[in-house]
């Protein structure tokens, strides 16, 4: 190190420690952030002075340069130099949103988004710009640079080209060094800045192309250009450039470019497929990678798993691309197609994942997310092709295919993506607990589908993904590497700044939102300082009736709908987030709105032209599923989207469409909307942060908080870069500030009520800050589990703590309770269910060992295996566990052998049903009636629509007694009412004739119905059912099913393919089924419609229709092909003759972008050369088409113009 | 690096000195005694040419670079500072000057500290920066877009250790005719449009006193020139680069600075020997920094030609006589 180096760091980390610790503002910083927030809102701003705007440049500049040196020093990478970027960037970011004075001084704004890009921190740089207006055709040059907007770089560039004909000349490069125009004072700094422009169009090409030769020609001049200002340009002016350089720098070395063909060189062959990808990655702006994703990429490139933890909307998914590209494109063929298993929290979460997956490499291989009920899949494409395949699946679809086609799928697996993989951290609480007992829990499914993957296939490439830094991403990242030294890839930063406070509300007053928290750090000190608030500047709530305001909840709520309704004004999106019972909230909505001191309020206007389309579709969707007096109709009439986990799948898709598209500014929803889907919101509001249900047992009330991470998850929704409003994304607890009621009796209930609320967020607040300063052990699901037993077993029967492992070795579930297995809340029943779900756990890695190996199990080898499945679970690998843990695991396996189910056959059927094992008991009594039904249901393609129903009646008759496989609702008489009138929600779920239909106030609980018994618990039956029969009659486990042999092998009717996917899709029609999943028509009506097409069709193809030809899958597809491609011919893109006006073609190959001219079209060089002409006889060169690349190509005779990538929409 | 001795005999027999230094504040008029010849321009020559060579250098590596995609190997295309306009070579011609005469005259300075200039910067006016931040040429446009620019020039006073030990930095200005208005506009502004109250001309106050009272604690230019240092002689000058990062850095009590205006151009029509434009008796009320203030105040003798001929003989051997 030389000499002074380390004096000059401790300079340099005196200045860091004293203003740019990670989570601390000093005093002067949270004024300015929240000044800048106060500004942004238009309201009244704390006091600020010059003296103020100087201190902060001042400090702004004074870290720019301790930034310097850290990277002197210590190289680019230096952790404390991006320290020092991002709190510089920050206080430059917040005086130029708060239209400072400095912004005269120098355009901050420039140094604040080259300070965020060198800080590792590129979409905060993106988003500042895009809230900056441009003053000048300069700054916002560079700041298009600065942002990554290269197609903008371009854009601007070529504009000033076709305003300045004459520096397109050959000539114009030496403009400088020419000795004209002597007098001309401003010539140096003018031919100064035509170089540069030169530089950076020429850099922004040649990056978006992956042309390293011309980059590193662009980056020798670029750097020329910064030696020569730091000599010839004002310090401020200087300082830009060098940013502009050391930023250009740091897209070069964080191309995707490099990371695509360090990956090409695998597999030579598919070079040109990657570039190709890594040009498209471009054009949508992602071709930059942040800094999570080179590492992850590097750890690609070594070929092994790892679990990767970086913000929402940092990238996940090219990670994810990548590693299906690397797995299942560049791989030696080994006979096998290659599959990947793409594991998502939610249904929602696959049809995203699908989307994006579909768009980037469908192409390439197939991609499917098996929407439907059946257990393939509608078609067999990913099944027989040989196509590489994405299977996109929550775990409960995984663990479903896993017994169905197993070992098919354990032979071609190559890789599992765990996306929001924290979710294996189970929460330690009642719930938690509780759902083990009600075989609900998905933390321990997870858990157990990947280690029983990795058992069969212990070389399969793993990688997690997950969103939340802190205490889970250690532990997935042991877990998922299965190394106790593993460690998460990625950062720890937030894409986004999230600010989490308070909306104040009270009646007959203006609301205020009082800022509490910014990024995990408070904003002001508590009962030392001032809070921070931002008066609302909007008229206060009218009057509302006593009947309405004699609810707190009900006044809150309501508030915050007012709130939202003028918050759309001000171009924000809003989120109203509903603990629980949103039917509830969503009346409550209807009812204020129709009240006609509402008719002021905001009206909201629907989208025209291709949105209105979108739109008009999800309200043709919102009033077939939900009915035309529905309060999701209603609210939905009037721009409010409303979504929650009982809405049938079709409809929540097109809700989630409505808010990505931004139709719908407010959006009313549980927290189920937003697990793992990133969806814009600048503003989420929530009510309440508790939930209440009733423990029926103990006939008492139980308050669950809601827990820090579901808040920590929402939150991290809030915040689009690029937003109208601010960068920050708000989540803002309401709290009314006064009682709302008038009546003597309510107010003081109201206070307390009052007093709650306000408790409630002071604790998750304290809860959140405590967390980001600490990350706390984490809970794993099989220890849970485990412990939930032990505990029970010990403080219910007075089992002796030593003696507990003897116990769990030889007791039967039926021994602990009478009613085990049939989801009975008492204590002893609890227990009992909890031995059942270890059961079902244990059988399910025991049965699967012994089908893949063929083999009878023996209790000495089920031991063995499974001491070497513990080894692979999270339990085992996250954290340190008692020793007790794993001995009781294995025991309780070997017993499961031994003596609990003894039989081998048993065990094989019992697995094929995927229930618990006494569950499983039990409904092997009813399995023969039910197989029996769908065995007879050989009519049901020509049945009447009664009768169709009536097969599922049927069938759901011998489901109606039973809690352990069968219907399960609440212990509430809604609840029990619905259950005795079960066939009323059947037929009209089926879209049965004349159905009875629910009234808006009691749709949810009817949805409820549907969900949890109709497509879950009927459906999950009637799957047992089939892929039973499809397992007798397959010849070996390695069968492919097809749906050619599939009525063979199973000895049933098409009736049995299709229960499940019209139990999904609501309807008795298998056509209409297909043809909503096909998207062949967006109403069950409408695809009813066109039945009689196919028909037709089929009239024309067979000679005799039967019965069953009516509703076979392969008719349906044929029919589907016949209808042809809804594809327009790629178009055939001839190259354009062009003249070249400023080359003589030497080289035969350039680079051109178009840019206007006079008429015609200039082919310039990116840097700003003109090389050629042509008549723009199409018109096809508008403002897009600089999102393209042209190659200009001549031979002795002619040349054209190519176009070598076209830019999607 | 600028490394040339400076030509402290040639100086001499060019100029004549009339050195002050009342307190804090020190003045220095300088008259030419000596014709124009081949031999003074030879004289400067090797002094201009070394403080010039860093610019040239990464002028020329700029410019060398075409972009052109058919432009072969670099072009040999030397010409800086040879090819700029004149009104930009009288703005290098003060700066090389102010290091000149600060090394040079170093005993007769306010504080007699001694001075050096490990390394010229040569930056323009603001004015030539707006066509950087608007991509448009304005020949109405007077106000420049951005408001900060600082002092045309900086020499460092080093200590046995290498370490900073005072900053002497400043504004160093040509004028064609030395009149009292032409100084009087330069340093106090133009005259405002619209008159006083009492009828009287009034002038807006924003001249060079202006710029070096306001001017920040660590001047503008400081940071480059340590950039410059960390580039072209980081172990010669470690112990400066540490001093301008403490400097800079820190909030501590800023670089002791000696400030400089240099004013220089030809003598008016009536002036005698000794006449001056700036008070040299005491410190002019109008400066209200609280650093050392050195004017230097050079009057030549057909200076525009003198500039001209050591501008188109940089690096092309001897001038014509």
């Amino acid at each position: 190190m030389p000499e002074f180096d380390s004096e000059r760091l401790e300079i340099a980390d005196g200045l860091r420690r004293q203003l740019a610790v990670e989570n601390e503002l000093s005093r002067p910083q949270a004024r300015a952030f929240v000044r800048c927030l106060q500004t942004s809102w238009q309201v009244q701003t704390i006091q600020w002075t010059e003296r103020d705007s100087k201190g902060q440049l001042s400090d702004a500049r004074r870290l720019l340069h301790a930034a310097h040196v850290f990277r002197e020093i210590e190289g680019p990478g230096s952790k404390r130099a991006i320290d020092c970027y991002r709190r510089a960037a920050e206080i430059l970011e917040w005086l130029a949103r708060a239209a400072d004075i400095s912004r005269r001084q120098v355009p901050i704004e420039l140094l604040a988004a080259g300070a965020y890009q060198l800080g590792g921190l590129p979409a905060m740089a993106a988003g500042l710009m895009a809230q900056i207006p441009d003053e000048h055709e300069g700054v916002a040059l560079y700041g298009a640079f600065l942002r990554a907007d290269f197609d903008g770089v371009l854009r601007r560039a070529a504009n000033y080209w076709s305003a300045n004909p004459d520096l397109t000349v050959p000539a114009a490069g030496r403009l400088l060094a020419a000795s004209e125009d002597r007098e001309d004072i401003e010539r140096v700094g003018r031919y100064f800045t035509i170089e540069l422009i030169r530089s950076l169009g020429l850099v922004a090409d040649s990056l978006r192309r992956g042309d390293d030769a011309r980059l590193a020609r662009a980056m020798d001049k670029l750097q020329a250009l910064e030696r020569m200002a730091m000599r010839i340009l004002s310090d401020d002016a200087s300082l830009i450039i060098s940013l502009l350089y050391q930023v250009a720098e740091s897209y070069r070395k964080a191309s995707i470019y490099g990371a695509v063909r360090a990956l090409a060189d695998l597999n030579p062959e598919r070079r040109g497929r990657l570039l190709a990808y890594a040009r498209d990655q471009f054009s949508r702006g992602r071709g930059v990678l942040w800094t999570s994703q080179l590492q992850g990429i590097d750890r690609l490139r070594q070929e092994s798993s790892f679990a990767l933890c970086t913000p929402t909307g940092s990238g996940k998914t090219l990670i994810a691309n990548l590693a299906l590209v690397r797995e299942l494109l560049l791989r030696e063929a080994d006979g096998l197609a290659p599959l990947a298993m793409y594991l998502v929290p939610s249904r929602a979460l696959a049809g995203e994942v699908e989307a994006k997956l579909r768009s980037e490499l469908g192409s390439d291989m197939t991609v499917t997310a098996l929407y439907g009920g059946a257990d393939w899949g509608i078609t067999d494409t990913w099944l027989t092709g040989d196509q590489p395949t994405v299977l996109i699946a929550t775990v409960e679809k995984a663990d479903a295919l896993m017994r169905y086609l197993g070992p098919i799928l354990a032979a071609r697996l190559r890789l599992i993506i765990v996306d929001e993989a924290h979710q294996v951290v189970p929460e330690a609480n009642e719930n938690t607990r509780v759902s083990f007992s009600e075989h609900s829990n998905r933390a321990i499914r997870l858990e157990q589908l990947v280690s029983r993957v990795l058992i069969q296939r212990p070389n399969v490439v793993r990688i997690a993904l997950t969103a939340v830094a802190g205490g889970a991403a250690g532990p997935v990242a042991k877990w998922i590497e299965g190394r106790a030294d593993a460690t998460a890839v990625g950062v720890r930063y937030r894409s986004t700044r999230q600010v989490i406070g308070v909306l104040e509300t009270a009646p007959g007053a203006q609301g205020r939102i009082l800022l509490d928290i910014m990024n995990g750090r408070t904003l002001y000190v508590r009962g030392q300082e001032q809070p921070v608030y931002l008066p609302l500047r909007m008229p206060p709530m009218p009057g509302i009736p006593a009947r309405m305001r004699n609810s707190l909840n009900r006044f809150n709520c309501l508030s915050v709908l007012w709130t939202a309704l003028h918050l759309v004004e001000e171009d924000q999106r809003i989120l109203i987030s509903v603990a629980q019972e949103p039917e509830q909230t969503m009346r409550w909505f209807q009812e204020a709105l129709l009240l006609p001191a509402w008719a002021n309020a905001p009206q909201f206007r629907a989208p025209e032209g291709f949105l209105r389309e979108r739109f008009d579709e999800a309200r043709a969707a919102c009033r077939d599923y939900c009915g035309e007096a529905s309060f999701e109709m209603f609210l939905l009439e009037r721009g409010i989207a409303s979504s929650h986990g009982q809405m049938p799948q079709r409809l929540r898709r097109l809700m989630t469409e409505m808010i990505e598209r931004r139709i719908c500014p407010i959006t009313v929803a549980t927290a189920t909307l937003t697990e793992g889907v990133n969806l814009p919101f600048d503003l989420i509001f929530l009510t309440s942060l508790k939930r209440r249900s009733w423990d029926q047992v103990a006939e008492q009330q139980v308050v669950t908080p809601l827990p820090t991470s579901e808040f920590r998850n929402l939150a991290g929704r809030a915040g689009r870069p690029g937003a109208a409003k601010g960068i920050e994304g708000m989540t803002l607890v309401a709290i009314p500030t006064r009682e709302a009621a008038t009546a003597p009796k309510t107010i003081p209930v109201q206070r307390q009520q009052r007093a709650e609320l306000q408790r409630d967020y002071d604790r998750m607040r304290e809860a959140l800050l405590i967390e980001e300063a600490e990350a706390g052990a984490v809970e794993s699901p099989l220890a849970l589990l485990l412990w939930t037993i032990r505990e029970r077993a010990i403080r219910v029967l007075g089992v002796e703590p030593d003696d507990f492992l003897d116990w769990l070795e030889s007791t039967a579930p039926t021994e602990i309770s009478d009613e085990a297995g049939e989801d009975a809340a008492d204590r002893r029943s609890r227990l009992a269910d909890a031995v059942d779900e270890l059961d079902g756990i244990l059988l399910t890695a025991i049965e699967e060992i012994a089908k893949a190996e063929e083999q009878d199990m023996t209790p000495a080898r089920a031991e063995e295996h499974l001491a070497q499945l513990w080894s692979t679970t999270f339990s085992a690998v996250a954290a340190e566990q008692e020793a007790w843990l794993e001995e009781a695991f294995v025991q309780r396996g070997r017993s499961i052998v031994e003596t609990v189910y003894p039989d081998a056959a048993e065990r094989r059927r019992l697995y094929q049903y995927g229930f618990t094992p006494l569950v499983g008991r039990r409904f092997e009594e009813v399995a023969p009636q039910i197989r029996k039904l769908i065995e007879e249901a050989d009519t049901y393609g020509e049945a009447e629509a009664a009768a169709r129903i009536e097969v599922f009646e049927a069938i759901g008759d011998l489901l109606t007694d039973d809690r352990g496989f069968g219907f399960r609702v609440r212990s509430t008489d809604t609840d029990q009412a619905l259950l005795e009138r079960w066939t009323d929600v059947l037929g009209w779920w089926m879209d049965e004739p004349d159905s009875f239909d629910p009234d808006a106030d009691a749709l949810r609980g009817w949805q409820r119905f549907v969900t949890n018994n109709l497509e879950f618990r009927l459906g999950v039956a009637i799957g047992a059912v089939v892929a039973q029969a499809w397992s007798e009659g397959a010849a070996d486990a390695f069968a492919v099913p097809t749906l050619a042999e599939w009525k063979d092998i199973t000895g049933m009717p098409w009736y049995g393919f299709w229960a499940r996917e019209l139990l999904r899709w609501g309807t008795h029609d298998p056509f209409v089924a297909f043809a909503l999943s096909q998207g062949l028509a967006q109403t069950r009506e409408a695809a009813a419609g066109r039945r009689e097409e196919f028909e037709t069709w089929l009239d024309d193809d067979l000679e005799e229709i039967s019965s069953e030809d009516l509703i076979d899958p392969q008719h349906f597809l044929r029919w589907q092909l016949s209808l042809g491609r809804d594809v327009r011919d790629p178009f055939d893109d001839l190259p354009e003759l062009v003249e070249l006006t400023g080359t003589d073609g030497r080289r035969r190959r350039y680079n051109v972008i178009p840019a206007r001219r006079d008429g015609r079209v200039g082919w310039m060089d990116p840097a700003g050369f003109e090389l050629a002409q042509s008549d723009d006889i199409f018109d096809e060169f508008g403002p897009g088409a600089i999102r393209s690349d042209y190659e200009l190509r001549t031979d002795s005779v002619e040349a054209h113009v190519h176009r070598v990538f076209t830019a999607g929409r | 690096m600028h490394t040339c001795e400076p030509p402290v005999a040639t100086t001499e027999d060019w100029l004549k000195s009339y050195p002050s230094v009342e307190g804090n504040y020190g003045h220095l008029l300088l008259e030419q005694k000596m014709a124009l010849s081949p031999q003074l321009v030879d004289g400067l020559r090797p002094y201009f040419e070394s403080a010039h060579l860093d610019a040239r250098e990464h002028f020329h590596a700029q410019i060398a670079i075409d972009l052109h995609p058919d432009a072969d190997a670099a072009g040999a295309h030397a010409c800086y500072p040879n090819c700029l306009p004149p009104t930009a070579r009288r703005g290098l011609f003060g700066e090389v000057m102010a290091g000149l005469l600060a090394e040079v005259y170093q005993d007769d300075f306010v504080g007699a500290h001694s001075w050096t200039v490990p390394i010229f910067l040569f930056r323009f006016h603001a004015d030539v920066e707006s066509y950087l931040w608007t991509l448009a040429r304005d020949p109405d446009r007077e106000r420049q877009i951005f408001g900060r620019f600082g002092s045309d020039f900086i020499g460092l006073s080093l200590d046995d250790d290498g370490e900073i030990v005072r900053l002497i930095a400043g504004e160093a200005k040509w004028r064609n005719h030395l009149t009292q208005s032409a100084v009087d506009t330069l340093m106090l502004g133009d005259y405002e449009d619209d008159e006083d109250e009492d009828g009287e001309r009034v002038r807006n106050g924003r001249g060079v006193w202006f710029e070096i009272n306001r001017d920040t604690p660590v001047p503008h230019g400081l940071r480059q020139l340590q950039r410059l240092l960390e580039l072209r002689a980081p172990d010669d000058y470690a112990a400066a680069i540490l001093s301008i990062d403490r400097a800079i850095a820190l909030d501590g009590p800023p670089l002791p600075r000696t400030n400089l205006i240099l004013i220089s151009g030809n003598g008016a029509r009536r002036r005698e020997a000794g006449d001056y434009l700036i008070p040299w008796e005491e410190c002019p009320e109008e400066y209200t920094a609280s650093h050392d203030l050195q004017v230097i105040e050079l009057v030549l003798e057909a200076g525009a030609d003198l500039i001209e001929q050591i501008y188109s003989s940089l690096w092309r051997g001897r001038a014509d006589a």
